[in-house]
C-alpha cells in the first residue's frame, strides 16, 4: 500500500547512504556533513511520522530534539562517560516530555495544535537558556565528548574516527527508520493514515482519535530525541539553539521540501537543506534571508515536495 | 426487545430548536426511513443517535442499554455504524485499504504493530467478501477519491458494514446520484438488508428509494414528528401531503 | 513595597505589549486561520520605520505614520503571498510566514545594523512623574494610556463599524458571510492590515522602552502565542486578558525568582490547558 517503499527506491537510498562518506569529498563535502545530514534526516523523518502519516502538525518538535541533545550531553558530562547510556537517557527524557505535553494538547486540531506546540517548544529553550549552572546557559554545554563504544571483544573509537562515527549513526538510523516503516505498514500505521485522511470517518469506525494521535506523537518524540542525542554526540556540544523554534521550522520545511507524503521525502529534504545551509552560511552573512526565501518558494511553487506526487487530501 | 429506542430527545442550538421531543423505536431486522423537508431536523436527529453531539434532553437506548452519554467511538464499538450526507471516506487510499482499515478496526487489531499470517488471512477474506458484495472488486486497487460518486457511496456503506454493526444508519444514501446510480445503491441496500437481516435506518429525499425500501416511515417537520406508519399510510396521509409532499413537488 | 509595585507596573506594560501584539495575531488567526509567524517581523518593521521617519515627523508624527505604513506593507504581503494559500492546509501559511520572519529579521539587520539603534523619546516624557514613585516615568504612563486607547478603539471598530461587524461574523461563519454578498477576499485583506497595524503600533511604542534591535519582534512573539492560548482561542477579550495576565505574572516572578520570569507564562499555559483546555474565555467548540 505504501508506494514509497518500493524496492528500487530503497536500494538507491541505502547504496547512497552506505557510500556517502567516500564520495562526500568529491562534491565539496566532508564526513561530518554527511553525518549531520543523516542526523537531521532522522529528525525530519520522525517529525514526518506525525506530520505526513498522521496529519498532525507539530511546530515545536525541536523541543524534543533538544531534550535528547541535552539528555545525552548531561549524561556524559555529569553521570557516566558512555555514548550508549547518553543516547538512552536522551531518548527517555524526550519520551517523558512528549508523553506529558502530548496528553495536554491532543484534543486540539489543525492550527490550534500547531500553535500550542510552538508555545510549548519554547519552555525548554528558556530552561536551557536560564539554568546556567547546569545547562551552561547561552554558551551551551561543553567540556565533554562522545565516548568510544566498548563491544567487549573490541572497541569502536567513534570519538577519534569520524568515518566510524558516521557508520555508527547509520546503523542507528537504519534501525529507527526500519521500525517506523514497520509501524506504518501495520494496522496501527493504517489507523494513523485513517486519521490523517478523514478524522470523522475514522471516529465513526470506532477509532479513538486522541489516543492514537498521542501514540503517534510519542513515536515521533522518541526518534526526535534520538536524533537530538546523536546531534550532541556529533558536535561534542549542545546549546539552547538545539531547542529553539527556528529549528522546529527547519525540520518542517525539510519534510515538506522533500515530500511529506513519501517515506523518504524528509531524507531528501534534509540532505538539500543541510547542504544548502552549509554552503550559504560559508558564503554570505545573510544566510537567514536565503533560507527564508527557500521557505517562501517551497510553499508557493513546490508544496508537495520533490518526492510528493500524491494528491492533496480534500477533507480539511 | 427493541433494538433502538429514542425517547423524547431534543436538541437546541442557542435559541434554535433543531429537534423537539422526538421519539423513535426500531425493531431488529426493520428498515426504517425518515423523511421530511429541508431543515426538518433529520440530520440533527441522526447526529443525536450516532453520538455526534449529545441531546439537550431525552434518552437513547441501544440494545437495551442507555448510550445517551457515550462517544461516537463507543457507540460504534457497541454495534452502531453510520454514513454521512457528504461521503466520508479516505480519499487518498485504495478501496481495499479503506475497507482494510474498517475491518482491522472492527477486529480490534488497530493497535497491532504487526499481523500474524492467520489474522492477515482473515482480514483479506473479509475484504474480499465486502468487495464482492458491493461489486467493487475490479476497482479494489484504485484510489477511492478517483471513483464515481456512486462507487464512493458504495465504498462508504461497505466500510460501515465491515464493522459488523447491529444497526446501520444511512444519511441520504442516494443524494446527488443519477437514475442508474440511485437504482444501484437501492439494490445494494436491499441486498444488505435481506441477506444479513441487518437493521437499517435511513434518511432520504428520493421518494422512489424510500417507498421501495422502507418497512415503516417516520415524517419529521420543523424538528417534530408529524406522522409514522407503513409506506401506504404515509403516502395517503393528509398531514404529510400538506407539510411535505406538497412542498417538495 | 515600591519595588513590588514597580515590578507589577512593569509587568503590566509588558503585558500590554503582549496583548497588543496578540490581538493582531488573534484577528488574523480567527478570520483567516493563519498563524502569522512574521508578526514579530512586522513589529520590528513598525519600530524601525518610526525610527527612520522620526527626524522628519517628530516623535508623535512617527507614532502616527509608522504603524500605517507597516499596515500598508501588510496589505501587500497578504495580497500577493498569503492569499494564494487560503483553502490549503494551514501548514503552508505557517511555513510561509515563518520564512518571512527570517527575511524580515535578516533584512532589518542588513538595513539598520545588528546593533541596537538609539530611539529618542521626548525628554518631557522620560522624566519621572513623582519622586516617591520614581518608576512612573511619563513615557510608561503614556504607553499604558495609548495601548488602552488602541485596544478600546479596536473593540469599538469591531463592535460598531460595518467592517468590524463583518469581521466578527466572518470569524463565526465565513461561508454565510460570503453568501450574504460580502467580499471575503477584501475582508481578509483589511483584517490582516488591521492586525498588522496593531503590530506596527506595538513596535513604534516598544522601541522607546525595550531598545531597538532586529530581534525585538521575535522576543515578543512567543509570549503573544501564550497569551492567545491562555486567554482562549477565538476570543479577543480573552487574548487581552491573557496578555495582561502573563505580563503581570512574569513581572511578579522577576521579584521572586528572576530566572523563571519567562518560564512562568508557560507554567500558566500548562495549567490552563490542564484545568480549562479551551482557555480562560475561549468558547466551547473552538478547541478543535
Amino acid at each position: 500500500m505504501n508506494n514509497s517503499l518500493k524496492q528500487p527506491a530503497n536500494i538507491v537510498v541505502w547504496v547512497v547512504l552506505l557510500t556517502m562518506p567516500y564520495w562526500m569529498g568529491f562534491v565539496g563535502g566532508y564526513t561530518e556533513l554527511a553525518t549531520r545530514i543523516l542526523v537531521m534526516a532522522l529528525g525530519a523523518m520522525a517529525l514526518n511520522f506525525l506530520l505526513g502519516f498522521t496529519g498532525v502538525l507539530s511546530f515545536g518538535h525541536a523541543a524534543f530534539f533538544g531534550l535528547g541533545a541535552y539528555g545525552a550531553a548531561m549524561t556524559i558530562k555529569y553521570i557516566a562517560p558512555s555514548s550508549m547510556l547518553a543516547l538512552f537517557i536522551g531518548v527517555l527524557v524526550g519520551a517523558i516530555a512528549g508523553a506529558l505535553i502530548g496528553a495536554l494538547i491532543v484534543k486540539r486540531r489543525g492550527v490550534y495544535f500547531a500553535m500550542t506546540t510552538i508555545a510549548f517548544g519554547q519552555v525548554f529553550y528558556f530552561i536551557a537558556f536560564r539554568w546556567n549552572t547546569v545547562t551552561g546557559g547561552d554558551d551551551g554545554l561543553n567540556g565533554w565528548h562522545r565516548e568510544p563504544i566498548n563491544l567487549g571483544f573490541t572497541q569502536l573509537d567513534i570519538y577519534h574516527n569520524p568515518m566510524l562515527f558516521y557508520y555508527f549513526v547509520l546503523v542507528i538510523f537504519a534501525v529507527s527508520v526500519g521500525i517506523m516503516a514497520l509501524l506504518l505498514n501495520s494496522p496501527f500505521g493504517r489507523t494513523l493514515l485513517a486519521i490523517r485522511e478523514n478524522e470523522r470517518r475514522a471516529r465513526f469506525l470506532g477509532i479513538e482519535i486522541e489516543r492514537h494521535i498521542w501514540m503517534s506523537f510519542m513515536v515521533s518524540c522518541v526518534f526526535m530525541a534520538l536524533a537530538g542525542g546523536l546531534y550532541a554526540l556529533l558536535n561534542n556540544f549542545t546549546d539552547p539553539r538545539a531547542l529553539r523554534f527556528d529549528l522546529s521550522g527547519n525540520f518542517v520545511i525539510m519534510a515538506v521540501m522533500g515530500g511529506m507524503r513519501s517515506f523518504w521525502g524528509p531524507l531528501v529534504g534534509a540532505a538539500i537543506f543541510v547542504a544548502l545551509q552549509d554552503v550559504v552560511s560559508s558564503h554570505t552573512e545573510n544566510w537567514m534571508s536565503v533560507i527564508g526565501v527557500v521557505f517562501v518558494l517551497v510553499v508557493l511553487f513546490f508544496p508537495r515536495g520533490i518526492l510528493g506526487l500524491t494528491r492533496k487530501a480534500n477533507n480539511s | 426487545m427493541s433494538l433502538l429506542q429514542v425517547q423524547n430527545v431534543s436538541r437546541h442550538f442557542g435559541k434554535l430548536v433543531a429537534v423537539n421531543g422526538v421519539s423513535l423505536t426500531v425493531e431488529p431486522g426493520e428498515l426504517r426511513a425518515i423523511i421530511g423537508p429541508n431543515g426538518a431536523g433529520k440530520t440533527t436527529f441522526f447526529n443525536l443517535i450516532s453520538g455526534f453531539f449529545p441531546p439537550t434532553s431525552g434518552k437513547i437506548l441501544f440494545n437495551g442499554q442507555d448510550v445517551t452519554a457515550l462517544s461516537p467511538e463507543q457507540r460504534v464499538n457497541r454495534g452502531m455504524a453510520r454514513t454521512f450526507q457528504i461521503t466520508e471516506i479516505f480519499p487518498e487510499l485504495s478501496v481495499a485499504d479503506n475497507l482494510r482499515i474498517a475491518v482491522e478496526s472492527a477486529a480490534g487489531l488497530r493497535l497491532r504493530p504487526w499481523l500474524g499470517a492467520k489474522d492477515r488471512g482473515l482480514v483479506r477474506a473479509r475484504i474480499d467478501e465486502l468487495l464482492d458484495l458491493s461489486s467493487l472488486t475490479p476497482k479494489a486497487n484504485r484510489m477511492v477519491g478517483e471513483l464515481s460518486h456512486g462507487d464512493q457511496r458504495a465504498a462508504e456503506i461497505m466500510m460501515s458494514l465491515a464493522l459488523n454493526p447491529k444497526i446501520l444508519l444511512l444519511d441520504e444514501p442516494a443524494a446527488g446520484m443519477g437514475d442508474q446510480e440511485t437504482y444501484d445503491i437501492s439494490r445494494l441496500i436491499r441486498r444488505v438488508h435481506k441477506q444479513q437481516k441487518l437493521t437499517i435506518v435511513l434518511i432520504e429525499h428520493d421518494m422512489r428509494v424510500v417507498f421501495n425500501l422502507a418497512d415503516r416511515i417516520m415524517v419529521l417537520g420543523e424538528g417534530a414528528m408529524l406522522a409514522e406508519g407503513p409506506p401506504e399510510d404515509i403516502a395517503n396521509s393528509e398531514i404529510v401531503q400538506a407539510a411535505y409532499l406538497g412542498k417538495a413537488a | 513595597m515600591q519595588l513590588i509595585l514597580f515590578d507589577v507596573f512593569n509587568g503590566l506594560i509588558t503585558g500590554a505589549f503582549y496583548a497588543l501584539m496578540a490581538l493582531g495575531l488573534s484577528l488574523i488567526l480567527n478570520l483567516s486561520g493563519v498563524i502569522n509567524f512574521a508578526h514579530g517581523g512586522f513589529l520590528a518593521l513598525g519600530a524601525y520605520l518610526s525610527y527612520t521617519i522620526m527626524p522628519y515627523t517628530g516623535f508623535f508624527g512617527a507614532l502616527l505614520v509608522a504603524p500605517v505604513l507597516t499596515a500598508m506593507f501588510g496589505l501587500v504581503i497578504e495580497r500577493f503571498l498569503i492569499r494564494p494559500l487560503y483553502g490549503r492546509d494551514p501548514l503552508y501559511s505557517l511555513l510561509l510566514t515563518f520564512g518571512l520572519a527570517y527575511i524580515f529579521e535578516d533584512g532589518s539587520r542588513y538595513i539598520w545594523g545588528a546593533q541596537s539603534v538609539p530611539y529618542q523619546v521626548p525628554a518631557y516624557l522620560s522624566s519621572p512623574l513623582s519622586t516617591e514613585f520614581f518608576f512612573l516615568t511619563g513615557y510608561r504612563v503614556f504607553m499604558v494610556v495609548l495601548v488602552a486607547l488602541a485596544v478600546g478603539a479596536l473593540f469599538y471598530v469591531l463592535t460598531y463599524t460595518r467592517l468590524g461587524m463583518r469581521i466578527r461574523a466572518g470569524t463565526r461563519d465565513l461561508e454565510t458571510v460570503s453568501t450574504l454578498g460580502v467580499n471575503v477576499r477584501i475582508l481578509r485583506n483589511l483584517n490582516f492590515g488591521l492586525g498588522i497595524y496593531m503590530a506596527g503600533l506595538a513596535g513604534a511604542l516598544a522601541a522607546g522602552l525595550l531598545g531597538l534591535q532586529p530581534t525585538i519582534g521575535t522576543s515578543l512573539l512567543m509570549p503573544s502565542f501564550v497569551a492567545i492560548i491562555v486567554g482562549g482561542l477565538g476570543s479577543l477579550p480573552g487574548t487581552l486578558l491573557g496578555g495582561l495576565l502573563i505580563g503581570v505574572a512574569s513581572g511578579l516572578t522577576t521579584v521572586i525568582l528572576p530566572s523563571a520570569s519567562e518560564a512562568i507564562m508557560y507554567v500558566m499555559m500548562g495549567l490552563v490547558l490542564l484545568i480549562r483546555p479551551r482557555g480562560l474565555m475561549g468558547e466551547e467548540g473552538r478547541v478543535h
